[in-house]
């Protein structure tokens, strides 16, 4: 240990001797460290930040229409209060949460605004937090919820009351369906992006609301398993029980959502390799010319005794003393450059706000430093052969001369 | 009896030929994407069943055609799979006979699609109207931010290649402060040294510049022939213009040219004997 | 009296841009313990590669050198070394002082290797500074010191395994004719304590020095 501690102080010492070179090294390391760390964080933080998405209120299981992705399309699924009590008789099953998904319009005088309408089930509902006011209740059929979003463009707050209208009939420029509803609360909708503006009733007030004839029709249902290492069985099971239907478990949506974004991946890919290059190149250049600059100095430690093993050693120290370094600015830059990254990439429209594609984790930040330090290390192999196999006394003539 | 023997024979005769007609009528022809069409192995002349809903695939359509979808950008990572059909055929699949999801208009010459949209803003209920560049504009979103993201990437890797290049140059210009020593002894000027060095340093950039365009270009040629086959399309996912390589060049000949002025700066404003050894 | 060093007709060529050196042409020599000799001779004459050779930094092209016995033909690479940090000690023309290191951690640095525990190498350092007078110099970085400073801290260096043989190579070449006489002083010192002392020189005076002189020509020794 001692002679570990020792070295390393004696690579940091010598690293001091030129302290510009040394510091745009440790730049260039930086920023190699901190494009790696990015790159870590985007390949594996798309598929962990939409699982902890979809699984935000526990429910491990989605069925909707057949070929559909939930709310990708506006297909719904008929006869959903028999399946759902079908399913809540499962005694796999905890609880079961229909959804039913519409556009609507919110009037504000004369003119009508467009909103995005939830259908739901208070009691097993896995779609919003309540931040201010109060939830609903089952059995409110005048009260609502409300985004932020669809607060300020209706320009009501808990306790207003806002116009729903449903569908739009333009033969006769007339609304077939209008209802009063008075604002309970505020939420936030888990799924929605961020600017768009999206109001919650219980299910039966939006299927009348809905611009098809939505009677006993839901888009989505949302299943939460009893035992969560049971959630993939259960979800297999289900695929063989209702084979008309779509059933996806996490597992099955990450996956779809990954193919949706594959380029992401392989680009992390890409510049996570260009950035351990740089990095590779950068240290072994730095090195392989410190080490040509002291031959002399070299030569003369094995000819007082020094071993190969000592010098190649304190080689490999410089270079890892680098890295160290580098890395750990590298880390602190890497944080910083994956927010700024990270809200361009949120800017997708239709992205859901709680949505994120670069996730620092401690597992993140752990393996992007070890691979660093590793690949660092071993940048410092060849200029450390060229210190082993330097010899010493055609190297001490050239320096008497 | 002969008039009435003929009458039901014409009768007959115009019962059939209406069968006929009508039958095939009823089978509504359909062209299919090529994609779609080899997934599922089907020809010109097959017959398929489609239906809006799952469990209800009854209505037979013969395959008409195959054609080569359109490159779309927006659709390459969603593998959705097209096929087309006579208007009134999809109403009468789906059950909704006089529904669209959206009309396209052709303007009069002279019209702009602004005004009109407005106007019929304002005239239709329930309606909403866009000119077709505002739509081409709103669904551009998010290749827009992809261009924001791949710029942010471009300037962090620029940065990084400056200061990459700032350290290579200090390196190799210091490697040679023995022999700069040697020549501000015998009595060269500074300013010789320097532009030596800057001329070294605009000469590895100009070449570099020339090898990187031609890597970019091969990287570029690479990154098109994986994705159209990744994705199997003829969308071009790599694009190097005239003005992409001379921004390129320029760049490069300007970061070459700094980091090899820095150094060279810093190699005549240290004192000889420093370079020697001996300061 | 015990042979330290035997050489036995000891030959070395070597290629420099592409001509033959034949920089020794059979010197045989031999030094018991307690000598102190000087090698003198022009530049040229072959001193330095002598020195490399029964140094075991170089290898002879033909010929033995035999350290305290051993013949270094007969040992690998690592041993060599080995030979060299526990039973060698060497003083270059330039003094080869690792820059970052103090004074005292560039003496302290051969026991480090040969594993010597820290607080023993500590005070062998301090010791061995004292001896060459450079105590209250310790602290200081190599680059912090003089010419004849750095000299002397070599010389600590070179003894701090207690080598049975001190080899020097020009060890006044860098240094005015005081801080050189200095350094002589310091050797004389030395081979009264009883260190063997071989030095190679240009310098007749320093030659003169030694209790005998070895006179080089041409790679040869003529006496």
């Amino acid at each position: 240990m001692g002679a570990w501690v020792s070295g390393l102080q004696w690579s940091l010492q010598s690293l001091g001797r030129h302290p510009l070179r040394t510091v745009l090294s440790v730049a260039g390391i930086a920023i190699s460290a901190a494009m790696l760390l990015d790159m870590v964080m985007l390949s594996g933080g798309i598929d962990r930040s939409f699982s902890e998405m979809l699984l935000a209120k526990g429910y491990q299981i989605r069925i909707s229409p057949r070929g559909t992705l939930p709310f990708d399309t506006e297909a719904t699924l008929g006869g959903a209060g028999g399946l759902v009590g079908t399913l809540r008789r499962d005694s796999a099953i905890e609880s079961v949460a229909p959804i039913l998904g519409t556009s609507l319009y919110g009037r504000i005088n004369d003119s009508l605004v467009t909103l995005f309408g939830y259908g739901i089930q208070p009691e097993a509902q896995a779609l919003y937090q309540l931040e201010r006011g109060t939830d609903l209740t089952p059995d409110d059929s005048v009260g609502i919820l409300l985004s932020g979003p669809a607060s300020a463009l209706l320009h009501a707050d808990v306790g207003d009351t806002v116009n729903l209208v449903g569908r739009l009939d333009p033969q006769i420029a007339h609304a077939a369906l209008m209802r009063r509803l008075v604002v309970r609360g505020m939420v936030r909708w888990i799924y929605d992006h961020r600017e768009q503006p999206s109001v919650g009733t219980v299910l039966p007030v939006m299927q009348s609301l809905a611009q098809q004839p939505a009677s006993d029709r839901v888009s989505l249902l949302l299943v939460k398993v009893r035992d969560d290492r049971a959630a993939p069985t259960v979800a297999a099971r289900l695929k063989q029980e209702l084979p008309r239907l779509q059933v996806y478990s996490v597992a099955d949506l990450v996956s779809v959502f990954k193919r949706r974004l594959v380029y992401f991946r392989q680009l992390s890919y890409i510049l996570g390799t260009m950035s351990l290059i740089v990095t590779v190149l950068l240290i072994t250049t730095l090195l392989t010319i410190t080490v040509n600059e002291r031959l002399g100095e070299i030569a003369t430690l094995r000819a007082i005794g020094i071993s190969r093993t000592t010098v190649v050693r304190q080689v490999l120290f410089e270079g890892l003393a680098l890295t160290l370094i580098g890395t750990v600015l590298g880390v602190l830059l890497g944080l910083g450059t994956a927010r700024y990254l990270d809200g361009i990439l949120t800017s997708f429209p239709g992205l859901p706000a709680a949505f994120s594609f670069f996730v620092p984790r401690a597992e993140s930040l752990t393996t992007a430093g070890l691979v660093l330090l590793i690949t660092g290390s071993l940048a410092g192999l060849y200029p450390a052969w060229l210190a082993a196999r330097a010899p010493i006394a055609p190297i001490l003539r050239a320096e008497a001369t | 009896m002969g008039s009435t023997y003929w009458h039901s024979a014409w009768l007959t005769g115009v019962l059939l030929a209406l069968w006929s007609v009508s039958l095939l009528g009823q089978v509504p022809q359909i062209a299919v994407e090529r994609p779609l069409a080899q997934e599922l192995g089907l020809e010109v002349g097959d017959t398929i069943r489609l239906g809006s809903v799952a469990d209800s695939a009854q209505q037979a359509a013969v395959v008409a055609a195959i054609y080569e979808p359109k490159p779309d950008p927006a659709e390459i990572a969603k593998r959705e799979r097209h096929i087309r059909m006579h208007l009134p055929d999809l109403g009468a699949a789906l059950g909704y006979p006089d529904r669209v999801d959206r009309f396209g208009l052709t303007l009069q010459p002279g019209v702009s699609p602004a005004s009109a949209a407005a106007v019929l803003n304002r005239a239709a209920f329930g309606y909403r109207s866009y000119s077709s560049r505002s739509i081409a504009a709103e669904s551009s979103q998010t290749f827009l931010v992809v261009s924001r993201f791949h710029r942010a990437i471009a300037v962090i890797t620029i940065v990084a290649s400056a200061v990459f290049l700032l350290c290579i140059m200090l390196l190799k210009v210091e490697e040679r402060r023995l022999d700069a020593a040697v020549m501000r002894f015998v009595g060269v000027r500074r300013r010789t040294i320097f532009g030596a060095v800057l001329l070294e340093a605009a000469v590895v950039a100009a070449f570099g510049s020339v090898v990187g365009t031609g890597l970019a270009y091969l990287a570029g040629l690479a990154t098109n022939a994986y994705y159209r086959r990744f994705f199997d399309t003829g969308l071009t996912f790599s694009l190097i213009t005239t003005d992409i390589v001379l921004f390129s060049v320029a760049l490069s000949l300007a970061l070459g040219l700094i980091a090899g002025g820095l150094a060279a700066w810093r190699l005549v404003h240290t004192p000889p004997l420093v370079l020697w050894g001996r300061g | 009296m015990t042979a330290v060093l035997i050489g036995r007709d000891l030959r070395k060529d070597y290629a420099v841009y592409g001509q033959l050196v034949h920089a020794l042409r059979g010197a045989s020599l031999e030094v018991s313990s307690g000598e102190y000799v000087a090698v003198a001779g022009p530049s040229g004459s072959g001193k330095s590669t002598l020195l490399q050779l029964i140094g075991g930094i170089d290898v002879p092209t033909s010929g033995t050198v035999e350290i305290m016995g051993t013949r270094l033909d007969t040992l690998s690479d690592s041993q060599l070394t080995r030979l060299r940090l526990t039973r060698l000690g060497f003083v270059f023309q330039r003094f080869h002082l690792l820059p970052v290191l103090t004074a005292q951690e560039n003496v302290e640095l051969p026991m480090a290797e040969a594993g010597v525990p820290r607080q023993e190498r500590k005070a062998r350092a301090q010791e061995l500074l004292a001896y060459v007078g450079l105590e209250h110099r310790a602290a200081h970085r190599a680059t912090q010191l003089s010419g004849g400073e750095m000299q002397r801290v070599a010389i600590a260096r070179a003894l701090a395994n207690r080598p049975a043989l001190l080899l020097a190579d020009e060890p006044t070449g860098e240094l005015d004719a005081g801080t050189g006489e200095g350094i002589l002083e310091l050797f004389r010192r030395l081979n009264h304590d009883g260190t063997t002392l071989v030095v190679v020189t240009h310098d007749e005076n320093l030659a003169a020095e030694a209790g005998r002189a070895i006179h080089m020509r041409d790679g040869r020794i003529c006496d």
